[in-house]
């Protein structure tokens, strides 16, 4: 870790209850993610990559360890940045699997209420919505309802939302679980290319084997570890064998 | 971004069936506000028109509106002389109901004198006044008769040759104005029917008590039942010279033991401290219950609307929205709410107000003070919608 990193976990645990009940979900995980890169988070049910993935969005506080995005320190060993949801609209994106579009903002509302949140208002955060609709393809849908748009279109329009504000990691959430195989290939690419073109470090909790291929790098994790990142591509020849 | 006008147009149609509900119990909550104050100007408002400065009514009696109060017609000429009386006018108040096209027609019967004009009707909106001494009305519009229209009221028909608005007695029954005699005679004088029976009743009563004069009960009979003392009155109205002073005019009067003095303002106290203070504590709890009433079901409302939106509440928090975004989205819709259902309740006290069966009188003052406790009770009953989305977890929007 050289502090460089977009993402940069140290030494992470998190335990849920107490005394006999006490679950371990996190044991010293580390891992580290540099900008513009796209990684893959893989595990079985129960591993604790979901954990993994809400600590790192500032959702759960881990028990100890360190986490740090984009160079400012989210977690210290108990201590945490003061105002959370301010550190997520400044820093973090999201996406997930049910799309999570608030259901009675147009497509083009959603992705400005991401930029409203952070101050941004107006033409102007109208005009960056617009662009980014039009950037991921979806542009003639930016005044539709969610209930009036495809699975695969709900999912860009959740992607242009997560990149409103520039964030320095976009976290996804079995963000291609939803979709068929086309679809799914379709929004990695669109990972691959904002990863690409925009600079933010894309980590994607996934158990979607199909598409592994298209990451930089993943991450295993089985009892609350992560195992070093492997090569997506040597990955993907092992894949079979994961499942 | 406003979200709460937003999530309102997604779900217009719900939003505004709802609020025509809310809408609904506060038309209630403000006609108990106007039934109250339509309550106090209908007990007043022959008092306040009258503007008699004393009232003087049979002694240790709180009449003639509080209660029945009888006394001699020609004590007004008596009063008439006593220092500082300008005028001294005979006064008769009574509720009739009597029959019209198969319909009860209920009305308060005011007489008065025509010389003086006092207790008379203060103005006519259409038609004329009484213009002679006697089988003359002139009548209410509420009560539903026309112009030049006789009706039968005891021995006589009373034509119809003017009316007045709004003149109700203390029982919210229209008033019909008649001159004194008239009055008087459809209290007192009885119908032929009931002539005969009296006539019958009085005769075997001198019978059983002077069997030895056998003519004497057909004269004294015909006598009492025949020629009752039509020459009373329930009150007269005095006015002052400006430079009496009315308690000792009061004290005067009341010296001769007969008789109890009021002023206008004690008659009115009379009015509003008897029959009227039960109404308006009546009417008082009806309001308080339906405010709580309306606090619970826009809380209610609130919450369930709340509840609709869990999860693009957990979704705000974990785009980093902060809690004033949540609390404004939930606090602007429940005003919404209250404002719309308060806007829809006074339109339709305004269209239809005036057409309930008893005085509803809505100022101003009543509906700011309602749109106060809207605002109020909408802060209020959000607080259990805001507490619910404030305990949502921002973790909740990763969960499917």
């Amino acid at each position: 870790m050289n502090g460089s990193e977009a993402v940069s976990v140290d030494n992470l645990s998190k335990v849920y209850g107490r005394g006999h009940t006490a679950v371990t979900a996190l044991r010293g995980a580390r891992l580290a993610v540099n900008p513009g890169e796209l990684v893959a988070v893989l595990g079985p049910s129960g591993s604790g990559k979901t954990t993994l993935l809400t600590a790192i969005a500032g959702i759960v506080e881990p028990s100890s360890g360190r986490v740090v995005i984009s160079g400012t320190v989210l977690y210290d060993d108990g201590w945490r940045v003061p105002d959370l949801r301010r550190f997520r609209r400044e820093h973090l994106g999201f996406i997930f699997q049910s799309h999570n579009l608030v259901s009675f903002l147009t497509a083009l509302e959603n992705v400005v209420l991401a930029l409203d949140i952070n101050g941004v208002r107006g033409a102007h955060a109208a005009a960056i919505a617009q662009e980014l609709l039009d950037y991921l393809d979806v542009g003639e849908r930016a005044h539709h309802l969610p209930e009036q748009l495809s699975g695969g279109e709900q999912q860009r329009v959740a992607i242009a939302r997560a990149l409103a504000n520039g964030p320095a990691v976009i976290l996804a959430d079995e963000p291609t679980a939803a979709l068929d195989t086309e679809r799914g290939k379709s929004v990695m690419a669109l990972f691959r290319r904002v990863a690409r073109e925009k600079g933010s470090a894309v980590l994607c909790v996934t158990h979607d084997h199909r598409m592994t291929e298209g990451f930089d790098r993943v991450f295993h994790v089985k009892d609350g570890q992560v195992s070093s990142a492997v090569d997506a591509r040597s990955h993907a020849l092992a894949a079979p064998q994961l499942r | 971004m406003n979200l709460a006008v937003r999530d309102i147009k997604y779900g217009l149609g719900r939003f505004l069936l709802t609020s025509v509900g809310v809408g609904l119990l506060l038309t209630i909550v403000l006609s108990m506000s106007g039934i109250y104050r339509g309550l106090v100007t209908e007990a007043l408002v022959l008092i306040r028109g009258v503007k008699a400065d004393l009232w003087v009514v049979q002694r240790d009696t709180r009449g003639p509106f509080a209660e029945p109060s009888r006394l001699p017609e020609d004590v007004r000429y008596r009063i008439a002389i006593v220092p500082g009386v300008v005028e001294a006018s005979p006064f008769v108040l009574y509720t009739i109901q009597r029959e019209r096209q198969g319909k009860a027609l209920r009305m308060a019967v005011v007489g008065y004198d025509l010389a003086t004009g006092a207790g008379g009707p203060t103005r006519v909106v259409a038609g004329r006044g009484l213009g002679q001494k006697r089988f003359e009305m002139v009548a209410d519009e509420k009560l539903g008769l026309a112009l030049g229209e006789s009706i039968q009221l005891g021995l006589h028909e009373y034509a119809v040759v003017g009316f007045t608005r709004g003149m109700v007695g203390s029982g919210g029954d229209p008033v019909a104005f008649f001159s004194l005699a008239d009055a008087q005679e459809i209290q007192f004088v009885k119908d032929n029917w009931a002539v005969r029976n009296a006539r019958e009743r009085a005769r075997a009563a001198y019978e059983r008590s002077l069997p030895t004069q056998p003519t004497l009960p057909q004269t004294l009979a015909r006598q009492f039942a025949d020629n009752p003392d039509l020459h009373q009155v329930n009150a007269i109205l005095v006015r002052l010279d400006p430079l009496a002073d009315p308690a000792q005019v009061a004290a005067a009067i009341e010296r001769w033991g007969h008789f109890t003095v009021f002023t206008s303002a004690q008659e009115a106290d009379l009015m509003l401290m008897g029959n009227v203070d039960r109404a308006r504590r009546q009417l008082g709890l009806f309001r308080g219950l339906l405010v709580i009433i309306a606090t619970v079901i826009i809380a209610l409302i609130v919450y369930t609307m709340t509840l609709d939106k869990l999860k693009a509440i957990a979704l705000l928090k974990l785009i980093g929205a902060p809690n004033r975004t949540v609390v404004g989205l939930i606090l602007q819709q429940s005003l919404a709410l209250g404002l719309i259902a308060y806007a829809i309740a006074v339109t339709l006290g305004e269209l239809t107000f005036d057409k309930w069966p008893r005085l509803v009188l809505v100022e101003t003052q009543d509906r700011l003070l309602l749109l106060a406790v809207v605002i109020v009770v909408c802060a209020l009953a959000s607080v259990l919608g805001v507490r619910r989305a404030l305990r949502v977890e921002a973790g909740a929007a990763l969960t499917g």
